[in-house]
This record gives structure tokens, C-alpha cells and sequence, in this order.
């Protein structure tokens, strides 16, 4: 294969890219070469780096290490504007226009000036030109002059096309444009993905649609966290194939539990019952049994972490209930909290901690009522209740006063867990527990949640990582598109492959 | 996205991190209040420290501390009030009117002023989700459209035995009780947790388990309610409200409790001291400047710059795009 592609024209050479948002390691260490004519997928799972790569590559994001080399000379832009000079465009994930602005200013956003003489732009002929571009691409139903704001989303991603492409760029990328695209505007785009590469240049097609992916792409390189996992060529790959470069992971399953087989005690405690959430979730229907870890698994899209959030009275516009065993309907967060539901969130950032508070106000905010004596609150309990618990879970600190946003991703884990350790609730709901933490931590959180367990506690653990689930779950339930797509009992035989399946 | 700068600091920001120290954060107010207070009697040859001019600057310091202590609750939780000025005029208003009845009455019916317009900024901010600073600064100028319709032909005057609370001990005792209830309660209830936890992030502190909403409200209410009293407290003092009755006092009263320490963003850095300190450090700059001879508008231009240093070293640059 090494061989298929040096036989070609490299283009584009990306050398030991690597970039860091904080402690996530976004991209690491990415070699890769593209070849002069081809349209090449980039796939991987959600956080596997690809639109990070992409957006170092178009001067999105600034390079964190490694050069980007094209036709043999290094890149080096700072935005959008001066990639496009170079020859890089991109289509962007989300809408890629301005509001405000007619279909030609949109267009030509940033290269103004080529209509400007003596200092007055010639309005007139930039829409001519602009017209002449939307005609040449077949969007005859576009006019240059109208307020971008006149057409829809569909529209607005054709005029991106155009955006993107009229000026013959060497090399463009496509990110994830086809998921908002209807039928015909996929073939659109379909079309003049073939153009551009006839034309000698190169597509950088993302996706999470592999069966689009093995159809347009001619080679398709898969990364997973971060990192380059293997380039292979599409007409030799089917979407299986994919899938498992995609999600497999080394095993490194030695800290998950190693019981099988033990009976799960029959006592409901939490029931969800034809729970909706608009555009989320679609009437989910589950139990919750006392000393149970039910995994919740899926795509990172599939509405699984809406669940959670559901079962804990967070979520906006739900219909359907959420019951306990003593009846009581979960519709808020204080009651949930009241009835001894914790919720540890994936947004650790917004959403399970406070970071700009300190560890002490953050462990004790759920429980300061029980921490108040006769109404009145006394410093020194706060702090020996955080220090305790803190403590407990060794989270590594200078003292109760420091601010959570100090704290790497493991410690800040730990803080959301101890602060409900301390409010000892009963039923927890785990949402991405591990996510981005390092192995020791990871250990950590997994012995916490089989000491829970053993103590009767039920736990609700929605997981983008299948060995996690297999790992640590009594019961996976498998979600896709909002809904529950099925379910399995813990037993040593499940495998990756039978969750993928559901997932997909 | 945030990028995490972890590479070398500038020495702007060095100066920030060591201003940021809990423990810096405590004394500094207190320090400047002192070092203020010493130069500026120094400048004045010991005029500041005289029991007259001392006498003269707490008859001003009444209202401002009182009505600052419930601005202080507003604040922590990362919102601002600036309808505050209007607020008291109205109020004022209110007190005279129903001073000629019954004095306890013109007391209630002064805070439940206060309260109501609390309630109507609530009510656009919570309910209908306006940051606070714009919709404060829309009532700002609705109650001072008002206070100009009630009071534009002639001042309204209270009843003349209002006069007779004029004195000391009262309007020192109605502060001296505002400041420990407030510091009682934000010191050893939840109250003082939940306020600074919905100041560092109120999403969060929704999954916390606190009502945000309900909180903001019952703040809002309160603060009014409090700035209420402060009304009946200026109406013993001056008799009557004119149209500009209590104009300017959102401004002092930000630039108070900025001097005192306080972030303008509100959140875990919040101490009660913040409203005192800041409030006789305004008040004794002021004056001070006053009795070195400058000029109201030199010495406006002095506050306004030393209110501008204070800010800028004193904002916790990673909170500020927070404020509500």
C-alpha cells in the first residue's frame, strides 16, 4: 500500500501533527500523505482528532506540533482567509455563513478586495461574478444579490460549495457536511467532489456515514484517539471492516469486574417509562434494579446522554415519567437530589462541576442542608465534610479551598464523585465516568462503582466505550438514533461486535 | 474552545495571579481603606480624622451602605443592578406620600416599593432571560421617567415630623441591623454558598441542585426591599424627593463595592467585608477629595480613575465573559 501511494503525486504532507486542548490529547503524532487526485475519508469515532486535524490544516486552530507541507512548501496560516491564498479550503460542520450578508459577500468573504477600486467597492461586479460561479455550478436557483438569510440550511451548504471551491484549491476538506444535506443535496456534493478530484486536486471527505465514505472515497484513513490507526484503500474494506478499526481498542480490561453469572436482585428502584425529549430521545422505557450497573451504550449522538439527564429531572420539554419505587415522579433536579439520585454529567466542565468554585463549596453544595445545624452553616463543618470525603477518594489536592479549575480531568472526576458519595445517594447516574482520564484514575472509579454496588447502590452508566460496558455492566442496553436498540445480559461471551451491531 | 496557556506568563499576569490569592484578596481592601484614609488625612492636615468631618461623612454613609448590602447579594451571583438610583427615588416617593399616614407604613410601603420593582427586573431577567445589566438599565431610565412625573413640579415633600428620626442613633441602628442580618445570613446559611456557587456558574449550579431561578428572584425582591429602606432612611435625612431624587446611586454603589474587593463578576471570591470596606473607602475618597479643595469634577475624574485601577487589577479575567 506504501508503495500504491509514493507511486502517486504527494500533495499534501502532514508531518508529526499533534495538538493539546488542556490535558486532552486532541491529535497525536499524525503522519500522513495525500495524493494529487483522490478524495480520501477520514473517519473515527467522535474525539478521534479528525476535525481537529483538519482545522489545524485550514488555520482554524493554531498547530500545536509537526507541519503540514504542500507541494513541497511548509503551510503556514493563521485563518481561514490566508489557507484559501495557499490553496485549503474547508466546508465546516456547522453553517459556514454569515447571516446578514448577501450570497455574494458571503461567497466572497475575506477577498473583498479584489472588487474594490480607489476605495469603493463595486457591489455590481461582485454579484455578476458570483452569479457566474453559482450558474457555472448548476445552482441556477441561487441569485448572488439576495440576502443569504432568504435560503435554507440546504442552500446555505451549496453556497459553501461554492465558497469552498470557486477558486480551484488544491486541496479541500468536507467535514461532516453530508449529515445536514438532504438526498439531492448529497448528489450535489457528490458531484463536484468527483470534479474537483478529475480536475487533479484532492478531497478530504469526514464522515460518520461509512456507506458514503467506501462509495465517494477512493483511500480512507480511520484515527482513533488521536492517533493515525491505518490508511487502507476502499474498494478492499467493507463497512465491518470500518467499524472495527474504528471502535477496537487494546485490551486493557484487566481492572473491569470478573464476576459473571451472580443474580441481580429483582427490587425496581428506578423506572423510566415512555420518557421523549423533542429531537433527543424517543420514548424510553426501562427499569432500574436495586445493586444493578445497567449500561447505557451507543454512538455519541444516539441520545444515550439525554437519558441520563432525563432520569436525574434535568432534561428541558420531557414527557413521560420517571418513577421510584415509593412512587415519587422525578421532574426537577432538587427532587431528584431530595430523593437520592446523584448525576455525574460528561460536560464535567459546565455541567458536574462549578470550576470556578472551590473543592470545598463543590463537595458540599448538595448537602448543605444535612451539613447545617438548626438552619446555621459553619465553615469548619463544610470543610471537614469535603476534606472527608475528598480524602476518601484521594483526589490529589493543596487543600479544600483550592478551585476546581485547577485540577486535572481525573482529580475534577473525583470531586463530582465524592460530592455525591457524600450526599450518599443511592441511585447514580455515571455519564461518561471515565472519559479522558488516565488508567490509574480510571481504576480508581471502576472499584468505587463494585463498591457501590455491593452496598446496594444502582448505577445508571451511559458509556461511549463498549469494553467499558461489557466490562462493568449487569445489563447494556443499546441505543441508536433515539431509541433503545437492544439489550444484553452481562455474560463472559458478549463481544464488541454484537454492541457495534446494535449501535450502527 | 479554550486554549490553556500554560507557557510563560507575562508580568500583567503575574500580578493578577498573586491579586488573585485568597488571602490577598482579603487584606488589600482593608489595606487600601487604611492607606486611603491616612493620606488623604495626611493631604487634608488631619481634617478626615476630626470627630465633625467624621459625623458629617457617616450622615452621607447611611444610604449607600444600606442599599450597597443588598446590590452585594445581587452581584455575588454574577448580575448587576443599575435600575438602583430610581429604585430609591421612587421609593422615596412612596415613603412621603404615606409618611402623612403613618410612619411604620411609609417604612412598608417604601420596601414593598423596592420589592416590586426587584420583581419587574426578575421577571425580564429570569423569566424572559435578558441579561440583568440591560434590564436594569431599562428600568433605570422607566422609574426615573416616573420619579420625574410624580415630582417634576414641585419636590414631594414628606410630612415634617418625619424630622424627628433624623437622629444618630436610628439611622446608624437601621444600618448597623441591615449589615449583621445580611452578614448573618450570608455567612451561616446556604444562602452564602448558593449565591457565590450560581455567581461561578449557573449550569452547574443547576445540576447542584440549586434553584437558580428561584433564587435570582427572591434576591431580586429582597435587594429592592432593602433599597426600600434605604428610601425612608434619605427621606429622614434630606424631607423630600426631587426629580433626580437618587440619581447616580447604581454608580456609587458599583464603584463601592468594587473598591472593596468585590469581582464585578461575582462567584467564590465574594466576601461580606467587601460592601463595608468598599462603602467607606468610596465615602471617605470622596469627601477626602472634597476637603483638599478639588473641584466636584476633578474629584469625580480621580474617583473614576482610581474605580478603573481597581477594576482592572482586581477582575478575574477568566470569569468576566460570564457576567449576566
Amino acid at each position: 500500500m506504501a508503495e500504491l501511494i509514493t507511486k502517486k503525486d504527494v500533495i499534501l504532507k502532514a508531518e508529526h501533527i499533534d495538538k493539546s486542548f488542556g490535558v486532552t490529547h486532541a491529535v497525536k503524532d499524525v503522519c500522513l500523505d495525500f495524493s494529487r487526485g483522490e478524495v480520501r475519508g477520514l473517519i473515527g469515532e467522535n474525539g478521534s482528532g479528525k476535525s481537529t486535524f483538519c482545522s489545524m490544516l485550514t488555520g482554524i486552530y493554531p498547530i500545536g506540533s509537526g507541519k503540514f507541507v504542500l507541494d513541497g512548501k511548509e503551510l503556514h496560516v493563521k485563518n481561514q482567509v490566508e489557507a484559501n491564498r495557499e490553496g485549503v479550503s474547508i466546508i465546516v460542520q456547522e453553517m459556514g455563513t454569515l447571516s446578514g450578508l448577501t450570497v455574494a459577500e458571503n461567497i466572497f468573504l475575506g477577498n473583498e478586495d479584489r472588487f474594490v477600486k480607489a476605495g469603493i467597492k463595486n457591489g455590481g461586479a461582485m454579484n455578476r461574478e458570483a452569479q457566474s460561479y453559482l450558474d457555472k455550478y448548476g445552482f441556477n436557483h441561487i441569485h448572488a444579490g439576495d440576502l443569504i438569510d432568504n435560503y435554507d440550511f440546504e442552500d446555505r451548504k451549496l453556497i459553501e460549495i461554492v465558497k469552498a471551491t470557486y477558486f480551484d484549491p488544491k486541496v479541500v476538506v468536507i467535514d461532516e457536511t453530508t449529515t445536514t444535506l438532504g438526498q439531492s443535496g448529497r448528489q450535489e456534493l457528490y458531484k463536484h467532489m468527483k470534479r474537483i478530484r478529475d480536475d487533479g486536486n484532492t478531497v478530504i471527505f469526514i464522515s460518520h456515514d461509512l456507506t458514503e465514505v467506501i462509495e465517494q472515497c477512493d483511500t480512507i484513513s480511520v484515527l482513533r484517539d488521536g492517533a493515525l490507526i491505518d490508511t487502507v484503500q476502499a474498494k478492499d474494506v467493507t463497512e465491518d471492516d470500518l467499524k472495527r478499526l474504528m471502535v477496537g481498542r487494546e485490551l486493557g480490561d484487566r481492572y473491569y469486574r470478573t464476576d459473571y453469572g451472580e443474580p441481580v436482585s429483582n427490587e425496581v428502584v428506578l423506572s423510566v417509562k415512555n420518557v421523549t425529549v423533542p429531537g433527543q430521545i424517543k420514548n424510553i422505557s426501562f427499569e432500574l434494579h436495586k445493586g444493578e450497573i445497567l449500561g447505557i451504550g451507543g454512538l455519541s449522538e444516539c441520545g444515550m446522554h439525554e437519558v441520563g439527564k432525563s432520569a436525574f429531572g434535568a432534561s428541558y420539554d420531557r414527557t413521560g415519567e420517571v418513577t421510584l419505587a415509593d412512587g415519587t415522579h422525578i421532574d426537577s433536579i432538587p427532587t431528584a437530589i431530595k430523593k437520592s439520585i446523584a448525576y455525574v454529567s460528561k460536560d464535567r466542565d459546565n455541567e458536574s462541576l462549578v470550576i470556578s468554585d472551590t473543592i470545598r463549596d463543590n463537595i458540599c453544595l448538595p448537602s448543605l442542608t444535612e451539613l447545617a445545624h438548626g438552619g446555621l452553616l459553619f465553615g469548619k463543618n463544610m470543610n471537614g465534610f469535603a476534606d472527608k470525603f475528598a480524602s476518601l477518594i484521594s483526589v490529589k489536592m493543596t487543600g479544600v479551598g483550592q478551585f476546581v479549575s485547577d485540577l486535572s480531568g481525573g482529580n475534577k472526576q473525583k470531586v463530582a464523585l465524592a460530592r455525591w458519595i457524600g450526599k450518599d445517594s443511592d441511585i447514580i447516574v455515571l455519564d461518561s465516568p471515565t472519559r479522558g482520564i488516565d488508567v490509574k484514575v480510571k481504576a480508581d472509579i471502576y472499584a468505587l462503582m463494585s463498591e457501590m454496588k455491593k452496598q446496594g447502590k444502582s448505577i445508571i452508566m451511559i458509556s461511549e466505550e463498549i469494553l467499558e460496558l461489557l466490562g462493568m455492566s449487569d445489563r447494556i442496553l443499546v441505543m441508536k438514533d433515539g431509541e433503545i436498540s437492544g439489550e444484553f445480559q452481562r455474560s463472559a461471551e458478549l463481544t464488541e461486535e454484537d454492541i457495534i451491531a446494535k449501535m450502527v | 474552545m479554550n486554549e490553556l496557556n500554560l507557557e510563560k506568563k507575562s508580568f500583567g499576569e503575574k500580578v493578577g495571579d498573586f491579586l488573585g490569592k485568597p488571602v490577598v484578596r482579603a487584606i488589600l481592601p482593608i489595606l487600601g481603606l487604611v492607606v486611603i484614609t491616612l493620606l488623604l488625612d495626611a493631604l487634608t492636615h488631619g481634617k478626615i480624622l476630626q470627630a465633625s468631618s467624621i459625623k458629617l461623612m457617616l450622615s452621607q454613609v447611611y444610604v449607600l451602605m444600606i442599599a450597597s448590602t443588598g446590590v452585594f447579594m445581587i452581584m455575588t451571583m454574577g448580575c448587576l443592578d443599575f435600575s438602583q438610583g430610581s429604585m430609591l427615588g421612587i421609593a422615596s416617593i412612596v415613603v412621603c406620600y404615606l409618611s402623612f399616614y403613618s410612619i411604620p407604613l411609609a417604612i412598608i410601603g417604601g420596601m414593598l416599593t423596592g420589592a416590586a420593582i426587584g420583581a419587574v427586573n426578575a421577571f425580564f431577567h429570569v423569566k424572559r432571560k435578558i441579561p440583568s445589566f440591560i434590564v436594569t438599565i431599562c428600568t433605570m431610565y422607566l422609574f426615573r421617567g416616573l420619579c420625574s412625573y410624580f415630582a417634576s413640579k414641585k419636590p414631594v415633600a414628606a410630612v415634617s415630623t418625619i424630622s424627628a428620626y433624623n437622629t444618630i442613633p436610628i439611622k446608624l441602628g437601621i444600618t448597623i441591623a441591615v449589615l449583621l442580618v445580611a452578614w448573618f445570613i450570608f455567612t451561616f446559611t446556604k444562602v452564602g454558598p448558593n449565591l457565590k456557587a450560581i455567581g461561578a456558574g449557573e449550569k452547574a449550579s443547576r445540576f447542584a441542585g440549586i434553584k437558580v431561578e428561584k433564587t435570582k428572584w427572591l434576591v431580586y425582591i429582597i435587594a429592592g426591599a432593602i433599597t426600600g429602606l434605604a428610601a425612608f432612611v434619605n427621606i429622614v435625612k434630606v424631607g423630600s424627593v426631587t426629580p433626580s431624587g437618587g440619581t447616580m446611586l447604581e454608580t456609587q454603589i458599583l464603584i463601592a463595592l468594587v473598591l472593596g474587593g468585590m469581582p464585578v463578576s461575582g462567584g467564590p471570591m465574594v466576601r461580606f467585608s467587601n460592601v463595608i470596606c468598599g462603602v467607606l473607602t468610596f465615602k471617605i475618597l470622596a469627601s477626602g477629595l472634597q476637603m483638599i479643595g478639588l473641584a466636584t469634577e476633578r474629584s469625580q475624574l480621580i474617583e473614576g480613575i482610581v474605580f478603573l485601577i481597581v477594576v482592572a487589577l482586581f477582575s478575574d479575567r477568566r470569569s468576566l465573559q460570564v457576567i449576566k
